[in-house]
């Protein structure tokens, strides 16, 4: 060999090793199977773990951390016995699983040691966020990250200032001992004071050249000039709790250091603004708890912008809500003016259900050189939608692909360019509005009392409320309200979040379903009504009132209403409000949630792992792929033993574990002595009266000519012979391969009676027909299995479908339909000489008719279902 | 009508803060302390109707707490938790006159039918 080979030798040696492609270690059946056992058994112990630690933090249990500690550790063990059984099965060829696992168990490790996470950046891009970054660059950028990353959504170009970087900034300004704010009895002074010294203090080099590099980085994705929104993303925001509108948000910064770090400091100095310190408390967040990252990412030159809701807050699943205005989406979040409202139904196409626009009197817009300013807009546009109506079905297209993605619903930020491009800004788990207590009957109520006020509006939280009417002129006024006031205000701001505790009702003129106020609202399940018009002017502050929330209506009545009250839901706490509790909680997201659904799409691989689950998920399905690929090549022992069948299938059987009777003879058995459970129940299915058809098949002469051509294709070890089917068997387990002719089937079945265990797998391939008939042939067996629950994927001449969890009696009679459609379909392809015989014959076999007159000449007779 | 009052006592603040919240529902006052030291401390102000309390703690543990109440305000009842289900534990506290005794992880709706029971109701 010459060097330059040898070199060429190594690089390729090195390749494949880092690649982790290992050859297939050829290992004899009882051994495949023993290590097949080995990973369900270990699977099964994991699962149950897991469930039993969701059971534990579900909220119906007193536990501590040792419990955690201890379940943990049990999972842990058992996850890395399923692993190391998986690596000896297949020969250690996915070592990215272990890498992927050790990600995870580090997260979850921090999580239960409530430690910092191990990366210590001070500026994270975008394109680098992954879970092991998220709890340094927080809920908000995590999401954006996730939308961008994985889903290739439209999301502004970001960086993020970490929350190591606002650690960094405050102990080197000395914030908390300078403020007083570890402990001083004059909490109010000592946050102003932290606020100051946040806004005045100095930036460490470090962190400023951090700054600096991303910066630099930004303007780079910038087309044209560039500025720059800076945005909070605390630890927990876009979590569970929406944080919504309780921290700054600095728009349209230059793109220059100097700019972002002002701005920075801004953003950061806001986790001790009053509002947010109140919601901090509610949520149990001791003061130097909250960890705050800040998001810096490219304006988008909004034409228009606002909020999507996936779901209608109000409990209607099938719909999106929009709301939109012109320009920036501030007055949209913010509540200052109003907006256009779209309900779109949720199906393809985005139908517009219904629509309100809003007099949009003033817009919110970008201005040159840094900062925005709010416009106002010329009258006659005022009544015009900001949307056109393929927009809003664009938004709700996102918004639902979104929804399926985090598989809850959101609540999405967006905003659309000059261009018409729409970019998703945000996405944050959307809150309910849960129907408080029994509806009153209201009809027998106005008969008895006589109503103050009746208004349309949009009810945010529905309920009912009583208590003393406080108009909010002036929001300055907004810390003179008591507790068990009834707040009535013009507009919906954020900022109301300081009395939400204490108020009894909301109800504002105008004002949106998806404001930060209503997000805010529905968190504190506080009965919130907005968009009623005139209410400020209807009602007389200082009057003691019962209102009355329902979904399109507000209704108010003098005095105590009793019938209308629930009084134990508003303000009441919830376990999830428990920070304690949520903390421990929060390590339940690197075990519990699937996201390695579906098994037969490209991305179904190591890296894509994302929990303990994902990882068990993964170990299975390829488990049973290698058993799979190593029974249908590898198994061809003496130990054979040829099967009696009342047709000629030509199957032979290996037996590894109690498959046949032990008193089976050596060289032959009958389907009595088999034990195996799924060969039994497929067999069943294969010999069922009718369903096997003996005659020839007369092929048309192209048909022929391509089962001559296919021979070599189909059969790898020669030509077809009646003896190349063979099952490897156990008691709960098969592995059958199938020859027919010009067609393969692959069926593995692990069958038993813990549900958990059970998978079935079907592989059909091949055809002596041309490739029109042996395609309408798949598609009869991909109908027909659909109806039977399978997940299907058919790609060119070959159909992949799956089923797994389900009872043993269930996987037995898949397993005889099964049998019955292999018998079948073997030779129908030649039949199906029309698109319109699929159903045809679909219909039949699900009705059990199994003749096949065509192969007389006849077409089948359609029998009614 | 006077509300029951109920005394929790656990080193993690979690305990305290899920049977604080679980047992206010159901119309307890509810008051949690991280050690034995403080509990005994308040109980001098203030009688309680039921002490939960954690089996193993730093300084006065679940034991001396049961052992105390017993002996300074007999009408008080005292149901243990403990992290483990230790059996010696148990058979230690049922000598020691303790209403119930739970492993944790405690189902609060067991805790509050035992609470309940101790309570007569």
């Amino acid at each position: 060999m010459t060097p330059a080979m040898k070199k060429a030798a190594g690089w390729l040696t090195a390749i494949v090793r880092h690649l982790g492609i290992r050859p297939r270690k050829r290992t004899s059946p009882e051994a495949l199977f023993r290590q097949f056992r080995d990973v369900l058994k270990n699977n099964n112990r994991s699962l149950e773990i897991i469930t039993d630690i969701g059971d534990i933090l579900s909220g119906d249990y007193l536990f501590d951390i040792q419990y955690i500690r201890r379940s943990y550790g049990e999972l842990s063990a058992s996850l890395e016995g399923s692993l190391a059984s998986f690596e000896e099965l297949t020969s250690g060829r996915y070592p990215r699983l272990r890498t992927v696992y050790r990600s995870i168990n580090e997260n979850i490790r921090h999580a239960i040691d409530g430690a910092s996470p191990q990366r210590k950046d001070l500026v994270v891009v975008a394109e680098d966020i992954d879970d092991s970054a998220a709890g340094a660059v927080g809920g908000k950028a995590r999401n954006l990250a996730e939308l961008g990353n994985r889903m290739g959504l439209p999301v502004p170009a970001s960086f993020v200032i970490t929350t190591q970087a606002a650690e960094a900034y405050l102990l080197h300004n000395r914030v908390m001992e300078r403020s007083g704010l570890t402990g001083g009895p004059d909490a109010g002074r000592a946050y102003q004071e932290a606020r100051e010294l946040i806004l005045h203090g100095e930036m460490p080099t470090e962190l400023s050249r951090a700054i600096e590099r991303g910066v630099r980085r930004l303007k780079k994705r910038c087309r044209g000039d560039c500025y720059i929104a800076v945005r909070s993303s605390a630890g927990e925001e876009d979590g569970d709790f929406s944080f919504a509108g309780q921290f700054e948000t600095v728009l349209n910064v230059p793109s220059e250091s100097a700019a972002v770090e002002r701005a920075y400091r801004k953003v950061l100095a806001s986790i001790f603004a009053p509002s947010a310190l109140v919601y901090q408390q509610r949520l149990g967040y001791g003061v130097t708890d909250m960890k705050m990252a800040v998001a810096c990412m490219v304006m988008v030159d909004a034409a228009a912008s606002g909020v999507a809701y996936s779901r209608d807050p109000r409990g209607a699943s099938d719909s999106v809500v929009i709301n939109a205005t012109w320009g920036l989406g501030t007055s949209v979040v913010e509540g200052r003016t109003d907006s256009d409202y779209f309900r779109v139904s949720k199906g393809d196409p985005f139908e517009i259900l219904e629509q309100k626009i809003g007099t949009k009197e003033s817009l919110a817009v970008r201005v040159s050189g840094g900062g925005t300013a709010t416009l106002s807009v010329p009258v006659n546009v005022r009544k015009r939608p900001s949307l056109l109506p393929e927009q809003v079905a664009r938004i709700a297209g996102l918004a639902v692909k979104i929804e399926q993605h985090f598989r809850r619903p959101q609540d999405i930020e967006w905003a659309i360019d000059g261009d018409g491009k729409v970019f998703i800004l945000q996405s944050r788990p959307l809150r309910d509005s849960e129907p408080a207590g029994k509806k009153p009957d209201r009809a027998a109520l106005d008969r008895e009392v006589q109503a103050i006020a009746r208004k349309n509006g949009l009810a945010v939280y529905p309920g009912g409320a009583t208590g003393r009417v406080f108009i909010l002129r002036n929001p300055a006024d907004l810390d003179r309200v008591s507790r068990g006031d009834i707040l009535v205000a013009r507009h919906d701001a954020s900022q109301f979040v300081r009395v939400m505790a204490d108020v009894a009702a909301i109800i504002t003129d105008t004002g949106a379903l998806t404001s930060h106020m209503a997000a805010l609202c529905r968190e504190f399940r506080l009965p919130t009504a907005v968009n009623t018009g005139d209410m400020t002017r209807t009602l007389v502050h200082g009057q003691q009132v019962t209102v009355h929330i329902d979904e399109h209506e507000v209704t108010v009545y003098p005095g105590v209403v009793d019938q209308l009250l629930d009084r134990a839901d508003a303000g009441s706490l919830r376990m999830e409000e428990l920070s304690e509790y949520r903390k421990k909680r929060y390590l339940l997201r690197y075990i519990v949630p699937l996201n390695l659904v579906d098994p037969l799409r490209d991305d179904f691989s190591p890296k894509a792992c994302r929990t303990l689950h994902d990882i068990l998920r993964f170990i299975h399905e390829k488990s049973v792929a290698e058993l799979i690929d190593q029974a249908g090549a590898g198994w061809r022992s003496n130990r054979a033993v040829k099967l009696d069948l009342s047709i000629p299938a030509g199957i032979v059987l290996i037996d590894i574990g109690e498959g046949l009777q032990n008193a089976a003879p050596r060289d032959h058995v009958t389907t009595d002595q088999v034990t195996s459970v799924p060969l039994r129940a497929v067999i069943r299915g294969m010999v069922h009266p009718g369903v096997w058809h003996s005659e020839s098949v007369p092929l048309r002469a192209n048909d022929f000519m391509t089962s001559m051509l296919r021979a070599s294709d189909i059969v790898t070890d020669g030509a077809p012979r009646a003896s190349a089917s063979v099952a490897v068997i156990s008691r709960d387990y098969m592995n059958l391969s199938l020859k027919f002719g010009y067609h393969y089937i692959i069926l593995d079945a692990f069958c038993s009676e813990v549900t958990r265990n059970n998978h079935l797998y079907f592989r059909f391939a091949g055809g002596a027909t041309d490739i029109t008939k042996r395609s309408r042939r798949l598609q009869l067996i991909a109908a027909v299995l659909h109806e039977q629950g399978f997940h299907i994927k058919l790609k060119g001449d070959m159909i992949v479908a799956r089923l797994a969890n389900i009872g043993r009696d269930e996987m037995e009679a898949r397993l005889d339909v099964l049998g019955r459609l292999i018998s079948f379909t073997r030779q129908l392809d030649a039949m199906l000489h029309d698109d319109g015989a699929i159903e045809r014959y679909k219909t039949n076999f699900l009705s059990e008719m199994y003749e096949v007159p065509s192969m007389h000449g006849k077409e089948p007779v359609k029998r009614d279902p | 009508m006077n509300k029951n009052r109920i005394m929790v006592i656990d080193d993690e603040k979690i305990v305290g803060d899920m049977a604080k919240l679980s047992l206010e529902t159901e119309g307890f006052v509810v008051e949690t302390f991280l050690n034995g030291e403080a509990a005994l401390a308040r109980l001098k102000e203030q009688p309680f109707d039921v002490v939960v309390t954690d089996y193993k703690m730093k300084g006065i543990d679940g034991m001396e707490v049961l052992r105390i109440v017993k002996k300074q305000y007999p009408g008080t009842k005292v149901i243990m938790i403990t992290a483990f289900a230790n059996l010696d534990a148990a058979i230690e506290a049922l000598r020691g006159d303790v209403h119930d005794f739970f492993p944790k992880p405690v189902k609060i709706n067991e805790l509050k039918a035992s609470i309940r029971r101790a309570l007569g109701k």
